[in-house]
């Protein structure tokens, strides 16, 4: 057979659509007569619904219906299984998590959804939450559910097994090593969050839904069963879907909503979550705490491994148990593995639900089992490289899980991967902070899931036109699996690819499939498309054979021709057929024949294992903790490559996320509230932070595979955590045991090794009175939160604004001193829009005044004196190219500032009077500065890494505006106007605190000056991703002579609630005589005084290299006449 | 249009996208992206967060690349805003378009637009960018899916 579409870059088929904006995503899906739907969530843990009263809700303009636990069936999500079926559609009597679904409105516009939501009243009594692994162990520990039957207290499973002679293979031990690894939880981040339309037609009793799944099927079950319709009333329809990756493989909560709404209200209903909402219940990755031992003989073979496991469920089952044997599963089959002993349990906390994310758990675990891999490869001098391929798997292995290895090239994986990144030569032979690293993974290609898994339908239909149409139920998220369909259909038959098109998802048209989960579409998909394609071929020979009168087995079929025994003149193209015989459809099946894998996970997984190796080179900043990747190396043994750019993608795109979890991606929680939700600071990998990544494949024929294919998308993120991290320890000689492996992190290592700053915190007097509140605040936070609670006002939310555009200064003024306007000026609005949907601002009026005269603009005198209009973007400001002349450090510290998009919006004014960023403020935590002086500040106790280090008092937020410190160096000073006239305010002075200025009502920044300067500028930031709020930065401006400055002017930024000076460095480097000893020294000074919180002492060793570094820039910039006076 | 034109607070405004002078009725309270995707049926613009971090929405207003999430509608009064839906002449694409499509910068395609407006914008201000203009140009730009070297390649290869 001759292949043709197999083994090429078949561009994706969706790809037209997909550049012109044409396609169709669910958040572009709208119906006549549509109405918009708003969830209300609860703002609780864990607490009792007392009553719930929509009345006021239902009387607001435009509300079509709202809608609670009481208008489903009584049936709960149907999930893992009955045994595991937890979770009702939305809440009933009780939350478990902040965020749970309690009701729903639907309405004319989105505004008024959202109005009518806020208005419902519901009563909750708040009860006692376990929102860590540990709390929910806890002999005291609140019941989160009813026990289970044999299970102890907010346990939802135990796994107990042993496999293998543990005992017999432990005499030969010599060896073992052992450790504790923990890691959070982190969120997939689909760019196209969770989203559904439904339509509900009462005559018929049909329901129909468009919603970003990756299994429709799934979502008409769960449908069925919460709604209470039968199942052939319930249709799914095709949409494109804004990315996956696992977190779209169960049918989300809010299909069943919107679904409710649709039905109750009699009109279609659309309901598209906001980022924010996604952050707070959609689901996530699990978190895992994993007890890890392993022992090996004299040669480094391992006789067996010993886990303990931990994985937090959230507040109900979705996929936890997967998690529980995904840890079981790399246990036993990762390398050779002659025994285990494995116990695991599944516990409830009161967090928002794990669903599924890439790797399914794996990541985690390989992560852990190959660090000690690593440890032991030391212990016993060997090379990692040499020691892997030794107890590589290889092909005819069976595991002591069951597994059975057929194909396998991991050991020509291992050694390729180490080759392309270059091994031999950089091995121990990296300068000091670099490093490089190895790890390998092995993942189940087309697994033996549950009956319902194990088959899979594809319809195939000749059309008239001699196109083919392919229709499955899976869903291509944008793996491009519709277009390996269509390969795989088109060389069976002989045909060009372009002939085929593809409808998925529509479980109307198309025959039932699981779905797109758990890598197993190319496998049991693809087997089920190319038996469609062998039915097409026999449903059209049989046709043929009695038309031509011969037997259909004499017909010869060859490149999209049939042949007649006899006369060739009646050959026929089958592109031809469907004109002759009308449209022709068949449904190709395929079922794996194995059998599930007993109670214990024992027995054959899967049909075939996929493995691959990765190898990487880091480079660590000792001075700011961070890690960069520098290269990447995969190579994967995936069976045959059926479309080499879709998988170099998909390759791409696993390692870059998992980057992501090996060092940066982290939820942080309050009281089980998530708080960094922003892709600002949940930071998931940017352009920026793309490595060079070297991406190979080594093909071994998997015979059941469709064309010898092998799972290939999903686990390319497995082995990335693993191998990062193992480079990491490479270059710093620290093995990390909790993910991520953040800055903070590695600089606590670096630094335990050297003497610490000296913070002199008696250098600020109020610090004595600061330490003493905050040794407080451990016995007075709950009484504190309980008065918040009582006495903190709740900041009013805004639905809706008024925006006008000032045409004089006059009114102008007049509108914004008007205390009855509620007015706020705004600049570009990048600060402010997001700020009114957090509740941060809630302002009736919205005030530009960007057209009155001199406000865009930008002036620059014969020496020099910088005047900037107030609402100049940064954009702008940084391309005048009188900046670069005069102000050439300014060009570059505006680099700095934000993403290239928001700087084209951003204006200076704008920039300098932007809220604070502290994450317990922007998600509207009832907190000091939030809800007023009655409330705590959650800093002090919780997640505080972003907080200030110098000067906090009862509020730690630091000051976030990188023109504060840049301007505060520079000595700038703001023109304003205002009702009791017009002053001038030096932008040192402007802040009383993060966020919060002197500036008073109905004042109006005019123009920034900036004063002539004669020497040089630099500003040196450290953010965690460039565009980041700066975690330390530090501006300075100096003159004079490189030996003896005459003027230093230092402004520290993100590490006080000010742009503070730092003018005892400033004093250090005045004066002759200035050497390398007083430049460190003036570092050093800049963080006395300092009083850090608990999570955040990494920012004094880090502002102390910030301060060096901008020195020594700003030295270096002097102009070299002037330092050669 | 795909909704009637909302009559509380709305002002009329003019502007031009893709090249088409429009003039029509906009709420205070909306955004550029709302405006574009509910009022003009122009949904190629998509909505990743809504908070100016994910550049999904990105337009390009006046030459320059803009999130339109945060941007409120009534604030490009008289400019020229492009969208993804204009980079195409007739059936002919645009030179990213097609480069995105042969190095297979998209998988599932919905940051796409803002990443080919981002680039739109770069190459029209710095028609030979290095890789370092490029990561610059596209920082507020998310994709989850490809990890961005076939995006970088993409860009880099419509700029040759
Ligand atoms: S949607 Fe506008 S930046 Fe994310
Ligand atoms: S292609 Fe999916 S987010 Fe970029």
């Amino acid at each position: 057979m001759s292949l043709k579409a197999i083994g090429r870059s078949i561009p994706q088929l969706e790809s037209g659509s997909k550049v012109t904006g044409q396609g169709q995503y669910t958040h572009d899906v709208s119906l006549p007569g549509m109405l918009y739907a708003c969830v209300l969530r609860s703002p609780h843990a864990a607490a009792r619904i007392e009553g719930i009263d929509a009345e006021a809700a239902r009387a607001m303009p435009g509300v079509a219906c709202v809608i609670t636990a009481a208008d489903f069936s009584d049936n709960r999500y149907v999930n893992f299984g009955p045994a595991y079926a937890d979770r009702y559609p939305m809440a009933r009597d009780v939350v478990r998590f902040h965020g749970e679904e309690v009701a729903a409105v639907a309405a004319e516009t989105p505004q008024q959804a959202w109005a009518a939501a806020q208005a419902i009243a519901v009563r909750y009594t708040a009860m006692p939450t376990a929102t860590s692994l540990e709390a929910a162990l806890a002999p005291d520990a609140p019941e989160i559910h009813p026990p289970k039957p044999n299970l102890p207290r907010n346990v939802a499973q135990l796994a107990d097994a042993r496999f293998g002679d543990v005992d017999k293979a432990m005499q030969s031990a010599v060896l073992s090593v052992e450790g504790s690894f923990r890691h959070g939880i982190v969120w997939p981040v689909c760019m196209e969050t969770n989203a559904t339309v439904a339509r509900f037609d009462a005559a018929s009793g049909e329901l129909e839904v468009w919603c970003g799944t990756q299994a429709p099927f799934f979502v008409r079950k769960e449908l069925a069963q919460v709604i209470g319709l039968p199942l052939g009333k319930i249709k799914v329809r095709s949409v494109l879907i804004g990315g996956g990756f696992g977190g779209k493989s169960q049918a989300p909560e809010q299909i069943a909503i919107a679904a409710m709404l649709a039905v109750r209200c009699g009109r279609p209903v659309k309901l598209v979550l906001s980022r924010d909402e996604e952050y707070l219940a959609g689901k996530t990755d699990h978190a895992k705490v994993m007890h890890l031992k392993t022992a090996v003989d004299a040669d480094g073979n391992i006789v067996a491994r010993f886990l303990e496991g931990l994985v937090d469920n959230g507040a109900y089952t979705h996929m936890g148990p997967v998690y529980v044997s995904a840890m079981r599963q790399r246990l036993l089959n990762l390398y050779r593995v002659q025994s285990a002993e494995y116990k695991a349990k599944l516990v409830y906390t009161n967090k928002v639900p794990g669903g599924s994310y890439r790797g399914m758990g794996a990541p985690g675990i390989i992560w852990a089992l190959e660090t000690q891999i690593d440890e032991i490869a030391d212990k016993l001098g060997l090379d990692p490289v040499e020691y892997r391929k030794r107890i590589a798997n290889r092909p005819g292995d069976v595991t002591q899980l069951g597994w059975k290895i057929t194909s396998c090239a991991l050991a020509d994986c291992i050694q390729r991967a180490a080759d392309l990144i270059g091994w031999e030569q950089k091995r121990g032979k990296l300068p000091k902070y670099r490093g490089i690293g190895i790890a390998s993974m092995i993942h189940p290609s087309g697994s033996v899931l549950y009956p319902e898994g194990n088959f899979s339908n594809v319809a195939l239909t000749a059309q008239p036109d001699g196109r083919f149409l392919i229709g499955t139920q899976t869903a291509d998220a944008g793996t491009g699996q519709n277009t390996i369909l269509a390969q795989l259909v088109a060389d069976k038959l002989e045909l060009p690819v372009e002939l085929f098109d593809v409808l998925h998802m529509d479980t109307e048209q198309n025959p039932d499939d699981l779905g797109s989960a758990a890598s197993r579409v190319t496998f049991v998909t693809g087997n089920a498309a190319l038996n469609a394609g062998g039915d097409l071929l026999t449903e059209f020979k049989r046709r043929l054979a009695e038309d031509w009168s011969v037997s259909p087995d004499a017909i010869a079929y060859a490149g999209g021709i049939f042949a007649h025994p006899a006369d060739a003149s009646q050959n026929v193209g089958i592109d031809q057929l469907a004109q002759r015989y009308g449209s022709i459809r068949v449904e190709g099946h395929y079922a794996i024949d194995q059998a599930r894998p007993d109670a214990n996970g024992f027995g054959n997984y899967a049909v075939s294992y996929a493995f691959a190796a990765q190898a990487v080179e880091v480079e660590v900043d000792p001075e700011t903790g961070h890690v960069r990747v520098l290269n990447v190396a995969s190579v994967q043994d995936v069976g045959r490559v059926l479309n080499p750019t879709a998988l170099e993608g998909q390759t791409y795109g696993g390692i870059m996320q998992g980057i992501g979890m090996a060092l940066s991606e982290e939820v942080l929680f309050q009281d089980g509230k998530p708080v960094n939700r922003s892709l600002i600071n949940y930071r998931v990998p940017r352009i920026a932070d793309t490595p060079h990544i070297a991406v190979e494949f080594i093909e071994t024929s998997e015979e059941l595979g469709p064309f010898g294919a092998k799972a290939a998308g999903e686990p390319t993120i497995n082995a990335t955590i693993a191998a990062v991290a193992n480079a990491v320890a490479n270059a710093v000689g620290h093995r990390f045991h909790t993910l991520p492996i953040t800055p903070e992190a590695v600089l606590a290592v670096l630094r335990a090794r050297e003497p610490k700053p000296a913070l002199k915190p008696y250098k600020r007097p109020y610090n004595a009175e600061v330490a003493a509140v905050r040794a407080a605040y451990p016995a007075m936070f709950p009484a504190m939160q309980k008065l918040g609670a009582a006495l903190g006002h709740k900041r009013p939310r805004i639905g809706s604004f008024d925006l006008r555009q000032a045409d004089n200064l006059q009114t102008a003024l007049d509108t914004l001193g008007e205390t009855a306007n509620a007015a706020k000026l705004i600049g570009g609005g990048t600060d402010l829009l997001p700020g009114i949907r957090q509740g941060v601002y809630a302002p009736a009026l919205l005030l530009s005044c960007a057209g009155l005269p001199g406000m865009r603009d930008i002036a620059i005198d014969g020496r020099g004196t910088i005047s900037i209009g107030a609402a100049v973007t940064l954009s702008q400001l940084q391309n005048h190219a009188g900046i670069r002349q005069w102000l050439p450090g300014l060009y570059d510290a505006i680099g700095q500032i934000a993403t290239l998009q928001v700087r084209n919006r951003a204006t200076v004014a704008g920039d300098l009077c932007q809220e604070k960023r502290c994450w317990f403020f922007r998600s509207a935590t009832p907190c000091y500065r939030f809800s007023g002086p009655s409330c705590p500040c959650y800093a002090v106790l919780g997640e505080s890494r972003h907080h200030s280090i110098i000067g906090a008092g009862r509020c730690a937020a630091p000051c976030v505006s990188d023109l504060a410190p840049i301007l505060t160096a520079l000595g700038a000073c703001l023109h304003v106007v205002g009702p009791q006239g017009n002053r001038v305010v030096m932008v040192e002075d402007l802040y009383v605190w993060a966020g919060e200025t002197v500036l008073r009502r109905g004042e109006i920044i005019t123009r920034i000056e900036i004063p002539a300067a004669a020497g040089a500028f630099h500003y040196e930031k450290y953010a965690r991703w460039r565009g980041d709020f700066a975690e330390s930065a530090a501006a300075v401006s100096l003159s004079g002579d490189r030996n003896c400055l005459r003027h230093v002017r230092i402004s520290l930024g993100g590490v006080a609630p000010k742009p503070v000076r730092a003018m005892e460095s400033e004093n250090l480097l005045l004066g002759a005589g200035l050497s390398q000893a007083r430049i460190r020294a003036a570092a050093e000074a800049a963080v006395h005084g300092a009083l850090p919180l608990k999570d955040n002492h990494y920012k004094t060793t880090l502002t102390i290299a910030v301060v060096g570094r901008a020195i020594a820039a700003a030295l270096d910039a002097l102009p070299v006449e002037m330092a050669a006076e | 249009m795909k909704q009637p034109a909302p009559d509380n607070a709305a002002t009329v405004m003019a502007f031009t996208v893709n090249g088409r002078d429009v003039s029509l009725s906009v709420r205070a309270d909306i955004t550029l992206a709302e405006l574009l995707r509910d009022q003009l049926a122009l949904t190629g613009t998509k909505i990743g967060c809504g908070s100016g971090e994910c550049g999904a929405c990105t337009v390009i207003v006046d030459g320059a690349a803009v999130p339109a999430c945060i941007t409120p509608a009534l604030l490009v009064q008289g400019a020229d805003i492009q969208t993804v839906e204009g980079l195409a002449i007739e059936d002919a694409l645009h030179p990213l378009q097609r480069a995105f499509i042969d190095n297979g910068a998209f998988q599932c395609g919905f940051c796409t637009a803002g990443m080919l407006m981002s680039a739109t914008a770069l190459l029209k201000q710095n028609p030979h960018p290095s890789e370092a203009d490029i990561r610059m140009a596209l920082q507020g730009n998310i994709c989850r899916c490809t990890g961005y070297v076939q995006i970088l390649k993409a860009v880099q290869e419509a700029a040759r």
